[in-house]
Formats: C-alpha cells, sequence, structure tokens
C-alpha cells in the first residue's frame, strides 16, 4: 500500500505516495520526471544516481523513498540558477569531462558535496571523492582537471 | 604550407556537453510515455537446452500483463543481428526467440505490463520444459569431434577457416636465425558502457512506428527490424540522440529492439524494455576470447623472416561479429611489423558461452596482445632494445597494409621516439634486475587500425549542409554519437570549410527520418569518412554562397575566401560581408535557397600508436600498479584535440583494465556468468588511474578532412600488452594470459624464482633453429 511522504526536492516541498519498497531514484525519474540521475546498476556500484541527501552524497538507486521522508534532495537539475549552469557543471564542459555523459550526473553531484565540505581538495582527494562514480569514456582525467579547476580557485 | 585553419585544431566544448551536465539531456530510458508498458524477457536456465513446452498461461492471467510472447508468437526469421549488406561474412543464425535456447540467459519469453514490477512477477508465472543437452564453453574443445553440435556447422564453425598467406612459410622458416613460438590467450572483456541497453517502440497511426534506441547504428536498427519483420522502411523510424557509450557492442540486435516493437505492436501501446545491468552484462557483446598461437622466424638482427599463427576465437552462442573480428585479427595478425612469408588461420567458433561480439579494437587487441608479447620476448632473446627491434620491421610508405590496401601515412617511429622521451625510457634497466620487494619497470607496444572497415565492408558516407536565411547553418547527419564527440568535431569541420563560426551550426543527427543514411559509428569511421562527406557537402554550399556573395561585391568568385562567418574579398579585406548580408533576401526576389549534399567514399587509411607504461609490482602480492602512462598517435589531425585526448584517455582506461582486471568469468560447468555486477566484474576507479600523457603526431597527410584519420580504437589496441611488457622489465616474469591478475603474477614469479636456481633465465623463450633441424 502507498504511503505518503514529503521531501524537499531541488528546494520545492513535494508530497507524494509511494510503495514501500520504491526507490529514491524511481521516484525523482518515473514519478517527479527528474531523469538527470541515471540508472546504470541499480544496485549501488556505479554512482551515476547519485544525488544529494541533506547536503551528503548517496546513491539514490538503494535508499528507499521512504527512507528520505523529511529530507532535502538535491538532484542534478536543482543546480542551475534559472537557466545558469553550476560552476562546477560549466567546468566539467570546459575542461571536456563530459563525453557520453551517461555518468556526469552522478558525477557532478558527488564532486559538489566534496567542495562543499572541503573547498581546496588535493587530486587525491578528488580521486577518493568520485572512486564511487563509474566513468567508462574519459578515464577520468578531465573529470578531476575539472574539478580541481574550481579547487584552486 | 598549411592554411590555417579557424575552427579545425581547436579545443570548442561539445555541442552537448552543457544539456548533458546539466542533465538535461534525455536518453533512451529517460522517455515516458502516457500509456506506457514495460517489457522483460524471460530468459534460459541452461546454457544449450530445447524447449519442449512453455506453459504462459499463469502470466498471461496476472492482473496487469498485456501481452506474452514465445517463439510460436514472433516471425521465424533467421537474421544475422545486421541488415544485408554489412559486413564481408555473416553468419545468419539468430532468431527472434527460438526453439532452443544457445546460452545461460538466452530469452526464451517475453511479456508486456503496466509495470516492471507486474513483468517481473509475470516472468516467475511462466513455467518452461526443457530439454537440456550437452554444453560446450571453451572453444578449443567446441572443435573437437565429439563436441555438442550448437548449429549444426562443421567443427562448430561460425565461418569457413579465414586463411591469409603471402611469401613462402617454410622458406622464411628456413632462413631464420631463431624461432620463438607461444601461446597467448586473452579474457571475456566487457564494453561496460554505463547506459545498460534499452529500447522504447511507440505505436503510430498508419502502422507506423517511432523507436528510441540506444544504439550505434540507427539506420542498421531500422534495416534488421525491416527485414525481419517485414515492415517497410517508410514506416519505421529510429531515433538515438544521446547514448551513454557503446563502444562497438551497440551495433547489432539481438532480442531486445525485435521484441520491443513486437510487443508494442500486439498491444497497440508505447513499450519500453530496459536491460538491467545483469541483463546487460550477460545478454549483450563482450570481447571475443582469443587463444593465438604464433610462431616467429628471425633473423640475429632482429629481421623477421617468417610469422605463422593460427587465431582461435569463441563467439559464443551466435555469429555476431564474430566472423568480422576473426577477419581483422587474422589480418592483423598478418600486419604490425614487416615479415615477407606468413600464414595466418583465423577460427571462429560457436560454443555455448554468452554472445562475443564488436568491441573497440574488433579483433586487433587479441591479436596485438599476441605480437606485442613475443616482439618484446624476442628483443629480450637477442639483446636488442624493443624499440629499435620495432624500428627495423616497420613498414615504409607506399607497403601493403593488413586489408590489401597500401599506407597512406606512417608515423609510427615518430611515436616511438616522441613516447621514449616522455616516459623517460634511458632510465629503464634490465629485466628483473632489481633487487627491491617493490619493483619498478617500463614495457612498450605498438599498433595500427584503419579507419574504417573497407574493403571487408564497403564504405559510404554521406551529409547535407542546408543554409538558414539568417546566415547559420543545419549540418544533417545519419552518423550517431555514442559519446565521442562525433556530433562536435562534424560541425567543426562544416564551420571551417563554409567559413563560419562553430556556433554558426547546428548539428541534427540520431533520426534516421532526418539524417541520411549512414553505416553507423564504428571501426574509427565517423571523424574520418562522415567528416569527409561534410567537408564535401560544406564546400558544395560555400559554392553557392559565394556565387550570391560575387553579385553582392561585385567581383569574381574566385576572388572571395571566408572565414569566421564573414565573406571577403581576398586582395581587398576591407570589402567584406557577413554571411548574414549575403543570405539576406532582397525585396522582390525569391529567398535564396541553398542546400549541398555531399558523399565520400575512400579507400581505408591506417593510425599508428606508440604507448609506454610503467609499473610497480608488489613480488610479495602480485598486485601491479600503474605509475604513468604515455601514449603517442599518429591520428593524421586532431579535429578536436581535447576530444582526441578523451578517446586516448578512455581507451586507456579500458585497455588497462583489460591487462590487469577485467574477465568476465562463464562457469566452466553450468556455463552460468559469475560475475554480472560491478563490485565482481571491476573497472578501474579514479584512484587506481596512472598519470597520463597523450600526444598526437599531426602529419595532416591522410585522405580524411584535414588530414584526420580514426582514433578511437587506437587507443586501447597497444595497451595490455604494454602493460604485461612492463610487468616482465619490473620482474622477469612473463604472463601470456589476460587478464594479469594479483594470482597469476604472484604464481609466476614464486614459480620463476624457484626455476631460476637451477637454469639460467633465457632457455625456454627460444630455440635456435639449427637446433630445430637436428
Amino acid at each position: 500500500m502507498k504511503q505518503i511522504i514529503h521531501l524537499v526536492v531541488n528546494k520545492e516541498a513535494i508530497e507524494i505516495g509511494v510503495e514501500p519498497w520504491w526507490t529514491l531514484l524511481d521516484v525523482l525519474r518515473d514519478q517527479l520526471e527528474l531523469t538527470g540521475a541515471k540508472k546504470g546498476c541499480d544496485r549501488g556500484d556505479c554512482g551515476a544516481c547519485t544525488v544529494l541527501l541533506d547536503g551528503r552524497p548517496v546513491v539514490s538507486c538503494t535508499t528507499l523513498a521512504v527512507q528520505s521522508n523529511g529530507h532535502s534532495i538535491t538532484t542534478i537539475e536543482g543546480l542551475l540558477s534559472g537557466s545558469q549552469p553550476h560552476p562546477l557543471q560549466q567546468a566539467f564542459v570546459d575542461y571536456g569531462a563530459v563525453q557520453c555523459g551517461f555518468c556526469t550526473p552522478g558525477m557532478v553531484m558527488s564532486a559538489v558535496a566534496l567542495l562543499d565540505e572541503n573547498p581546496h581538495p588535493t587530486e587525491n582527494e578528488v580521486r577518493a571523492a568520485i572512486q564511487g562514480n563509474l566513468c567508462r569514456c574519459t578515464g577520468y582525467s578531465k573529470i578531476v582537471e575539472a574539478i580541481l579547476s574550481l579547487a584552486k580557485a | 604550407m598549411k592554411k590555417m585553419t579557424s575552427v579545425v585544431g581547436k579545443r570548442v566544448p561539445r555541442v552537448d556537453a552543457l544539456e548533458k551536465a546539466t542533465g538535461a539531456a534525455k536518453y533512451t530510458a529517460d522517455i515516458h510515455l502516457p500509456g506506457m508498458l514495460f517489457g522483460k524477457i524471460k530468459r534460459s536456465s541452461y546454457a544449450h537446452a530445447r524447449i519442449i513446452h512453455i506453459d504462459t498461461s499463469k502470466a498471461a492471467q496476472l492482473p496487469g500483463v498485456k501481452a506474452v510472447l514465445t517463439w510460436e508468437d514472433v516471425p521465424h526469421t533467421p537474421h544475422a543481428g545486421q541488415p544485408d549488406p554489412r559486413a564481408s561474412s555473416l553468419a545468419c543464425d539468430q532468431y527472434i526467440l527460438a526453439e532452443k535456447a544457445c546460452f545461460l540467459g538466452d530469452g526464451v519469453a517475453a511479456v508486456a505490463a503496466v509495470s516492471e514490477d507486474v513483468a517481473e512477477d509475470a516472468l516467475d508465472l511462466i513455467t518452461v520444459d526443457y530439454e537440456v543437452l550437452p554444453a560446450v564453453f571453451d572453444a578449443e574443445q567446441a572443435l573437437q569431434t565429439g563436441a555438442p553440435s550448437i548449429h549444426g556447422t562443421d567443427r562448430n564453425l561460425v565461418i569457413p577457416p579465414v586463411i591469409i598467406q603471402s611469401g613462402d612459410i617454410e622458406l622464411g622458416f628456413a632462413e631464420a636465425d631463431f624461432i620463438f613460438e607461444g601461446r597467448y590467450s586473452t579474457s571475456r572483456h566487457v564494453p561496460a558502457f554505463m547506459e545498460p541497453y534499452v529500447c522504447v517502440c511507440r505505436p503510430e497511426p498508419g502502422g507506423k512506428l517511432t523507436v528510441w534506441s540506444s544504439t550505434q547504428a540507427p539506420f542498421m536498427v531500422r534495416g534488421s527490424l525491416s527485414e525481419v519483420l517485414g515492415i517497410p522502411m517508410n514506416l519505421i523510424r529510429v531515433l538515438s540522440e544521446h547514448m551513454g557509450g557503446g563502444f562497438g557492442a551497440k551495433q547489432d540486435l539481438y532480442q531486445l529492439e525485435y521484441l520491443t516493437v513486437l510487443l508494442a505492436q500486439r498491444t497497440a501501446r508505447p513499450v519500453k524494455m530496459e536491460y538491467t545491468r545483469a541483463e546487460t552484462f550477460v545478454a549483450g557483446r563482450s570481447r571475443h576470447p582469443v587463444v593465438v598461437e604464433l610462431k616467429q622466424g628471425v633473423k640475429r638482427d632482429g629481421t623477421l623472416t617468417a610469422r605463422q599463427a593460427r587465431f582461435i576465437a569463441n563467439s559464443g552462442a551466435y555469429g555476431s561479429h564474430g566472423p568480422g573480428i576473426t577477419w581483422v585479427g587474422s589480418q592483423m595478425l598478418s600486419s604490425l611489423h614487416k615479415c615477407p612469408n606468413v600464414q595466418i588461420e583465423g577460427l571462429c567458433v560457436y560454443t555455448n558461452a554468452p554472445i562475443a561480439g564488436a568491441f573497440r579494437g574488433y579483433g586487433a587487441p587479441q591479436a596485438y596482445f599476441a605480437l606485442e608479447t613475443q616482439m618484446d620476448e624476442i628483443s629480450e632473446a637477442l639483446g636488442l632494445d624493443p624499440i629499435e627491434l620495432r624500428l627495423r620491421n616497420q613498414f615504409q610508405p607506399g607497403d601493403i597494409g593488413p586489408t590489401g590496401l597500401p599506407f597512406e601515412s606512417n608515423q609510427l617511429a615518430e611515436c616511438l621516439k616522441r613516447g621514449a622521451q616522455l616516459i623517460g625510457w634511458q632510465k629503464r634497466h634490465p629485466a628483473g634486475s632489481t633487487k627491491e620487494v617493490l619493483k619498478r619497470g617500463i614495457g612498450v607496444a605498438t599498433e595500427l587500425h584503419a579507419a574504417t572497415a573497407y574493403p571487408d565492408t564497403m564504405e559510404v558516407a554521406s551529409a547535407v549542409v542546408v543554409m538558414n536565411e539568417d546566415g547559420t547553418a543545419q549540418l544533417r547527419t545519419g552518423a550517431a554519437d555514442l559519446g565521442t564527440g562525433a556530433k562536435t568535431v562534424l560541425a567543426q569541420i562544416a564551420a571551417e570549410e563554409l567559413g563560419l563560426r562553430y556556433e554558426d551550426i547546428r548539428v541534427i543527427a540520431g533520426d534516421t527520418d532526418i539524417g541520411p543514411y549512414d553505416l553507423g559509428a564504428y571501426a574509427s569511421r565517423t571523424t574520418y569518412i562522415v567528416g569527409g562527406a561534410v567537408l564535401r557537402a560544406a564546400a558544395e554550399v560555400k559554392k553557392q554562397v559565394f556565387a550570391r556573395a560575387a553579385v553582392k561585391l561585385a567581383v569574381s568568385v574566385e576572388m572571395l575566401e571566408s572565414d569566421l562567418g564573414m565573406v571577403r574579398v581576398i586582395d581587398a579585406p576591407e570589402r567584406v560581408m557577413s554571411f548574414r548580408d549575403v543570405m539576406k533576401p532582397v525585396r522582390g526576389e525569391t529567398p535564396p535557397i541553398i542546400m549541398g549534399h555531399g558523399i565520400f567514399a575512400p579507400p581505408n587509411d591506417y593510425s599508428f600508436a606508440a604507448q609506454f607504461v610503467e609499473v610497480e609490482v608488489d613480488t610479495e602480492t602480485g598486485q601491479t600498479r600503474l605509475l604513468q602512462v604515455v601514449a603517442v598517435h599518429d591520428i593524421g589531425k586532431a579535429i578536436n584535440p581535447a576530444g582526441a585526448e578523451g578517446q586516448v584517455e578512455g581507451g586507456l582506461h579500458q585497455g588497462m583494465g583489460y591487462a590487469l582486471i577485467e574477465d568476465m568469468v562463464v562457469d566452466p560447468v553450468t556455463g552460468k556468468t559469475l560475475n554480472a555486477n560491478f563490485v565482481d566484474y571491476k573497472l578501474l576507479t579514479a584512484q587506481d588511474m596512472p598519470e597520463i600523457k597523450v600526444d598526437f603526431i599531426e602529419s595532416g597527410d591522410s585522405l580524411g578532412p584535414f588530414g584526420a584519420k580514426g582514433v578511437a580504437e587506437d587507443a586501447l589496441c597497444p595497451t595490455a600488452p604494454a602493460v604485461l611488457n612492463a610487468i616482465y622489465n619490473a620482474t622477469g616474469v612473463r604472463i601470456k594470459e589476460l587478464p594479469a591478475s594479483a594470482e597469476k603474477v604472484l604464481a609466476a614469479f614464486q614459480t620463476r624464482e624457484k626455476e631460476e636456481i637451477s637454469e639460467p633465465l633465457l632457455k625456454g623463450t627460444f630455440r635456435d633453429s639449427n637446433e630445430i633441424a637436428n
């Protein structure tokens, strides 16, 4: 039976009925039409579904929607200010860090969480922060460069 | 002197980067349609089994289930996964659903239901009675007399043996001072793109179908659906705007697209079918596990005199790209180094393992693993520098390449020279000579790769460029962009040739109703061949724009040039007009209609690369740490250097994983895939990657646009042998079986330490030909 949960998604208060087995990722993608977070494995291994839950990165495919009740969620779509991209989104564009783009939303969210907590990370800290986000296109080089470009600023 | 370029050669941002970075880009799985149903496939629990009976009655009665299909409900048309005509050899051995399962995971039934949950429940309610048949998983065993017959072919061969011969092999071995022999085997490497297989089909009025598919080859999807389902092409529209990687594997069809379309037709509702990650592993395509038996004769100075090889590819349950990769693998075995006497046999073998298919490199990585490992053995045994050995056996311009065409350009020597400087080759010490527990070593390997599949596939590409009335332009292409940046590169080529700015070009791609026909994004071909078509379409448009500008500027056409959106008189740069003003209609005149079509069907051209790897091997654990990689590639011209670097960096990631950890393991008794997830099939993470230096040799003397050749596949072709040669240099231990896991390295190191006490280091790695003659 569906349960009503309350979420703040990208600063907007939302009330929604969910089945107890639905994941946060499925609710975001299928119910709220926020398809930026991707389903790459559906078991928490690849990181493509990473969103922020109260500012901390979580893999939304292994987070139940009911567990998110009462919490604040930020998705890749929530990083924009109007039509203005977040500096990290712009850095990914500028440094050629996007290829197929399927890992990009999760990768950006992990990087946002890192820089919020540690504004001046070392290269090793950047690599550690995204080690749960798999990328098959880039070899991570340009992703690391993009994140470090803001770390130095 | 070459003309300066304004857009080509620049690090422009990708045309689709911002929409991807903001989450706005819609991938196939992001499509939600009103009334959409969800499809799922019931998969065989046995590796080889005949279906006696399928009972779908309970599944069909489950509330929410809208359709159930078994082999009795679908067209029984054999297909090759690709439409005809395509490759030089095809195995037409697959059915949408068959009476027989040929691997554990083969689809035997499909359902459509109102949700994925209901569809999954329905799968559990389908009962299948099987007659279990004997199965075989190893290619060499499948070749034996008495092995289970999978498709009723001689020795389970997918195609007759591929034979490549030149010179006189007996004479070649007779001329040799030394003969080297070895057996090299490779793993089941999985493309592991981040986006699982997915397809959506919406039936439209009048029998039309719109199909969204994560495919590298939208026109092949259209062609295959048309051929197998008997639907005219004008009723099928295939869309693939954004896709989450493919690396070759997403270019043939097996069951997904057909079943999605059939379920949509049956229910008259849109249907989405999304593979899980486990299904993407098991029912997707892997690189072919290959055994190469290689025997070479060399002179004392390192000159090759003879090369004999056998390439045995495990195709798995169906042919898929097995015929193609067996041809390419055999061709590449006959090439890379110049050798006058060659005899190669390529065997492509059915087994009951999951299906192998196209994956970046397409037979070449397996061939080069054998060749470049043995070259390292030869240089060690003869006391020759590995770079010098390769230079002594390198091709010269005009020599014939592996596909029978001459090399147009070859900068391999320069790649080797520059790479050696960048890695610090001079600091390399003799193999296994250090005493520390953590041993460092440097290895090198080289490659060459064609920029299209010509002449195995008769290649052609086309493009249409249309001027807008404000002086901006549209580029319409049938090419797919699987994440490589193809659309960006094509826009750069169009802008450069026209003399427009990059941002003035709108690229329209991934829609079979709009783009002109294209074979697909494979074989490192898009920049080279589609780029060539774009260049010609843009030149055609430029001619028409100049004709109009000549009238407005009152000069002759020959006196005009254009750059960054302006048309000007060559010797009088103050006489200038924007494209906007050139195109602007004059009152009383019909608006100008300017469009151009380009077709390009070039012969092949080859890219070359030398990759250098430095590793540190822990001789107490067998663990290899990657320290640095240098990749120097002769790609003719980098149209977008950032994109080209990205291709190489990504290829290195896949190649280093292939070298050290990646292998999809199939149980040798049951045929069950044991590691169909990202915990048990590991990819290198950001923390595992070494420092990477990528450099390009841009001689620009290719037939491609602005001298460009291919880049994508080259990037991983030499990586694994370079890593394993580095492990040898560090430890003195030679691994000839991929991946070089910690267990293998440790076991080999321990064995070698024991042997070293009784035998000299080099014994057993080569034999003097005189000894053999005796």
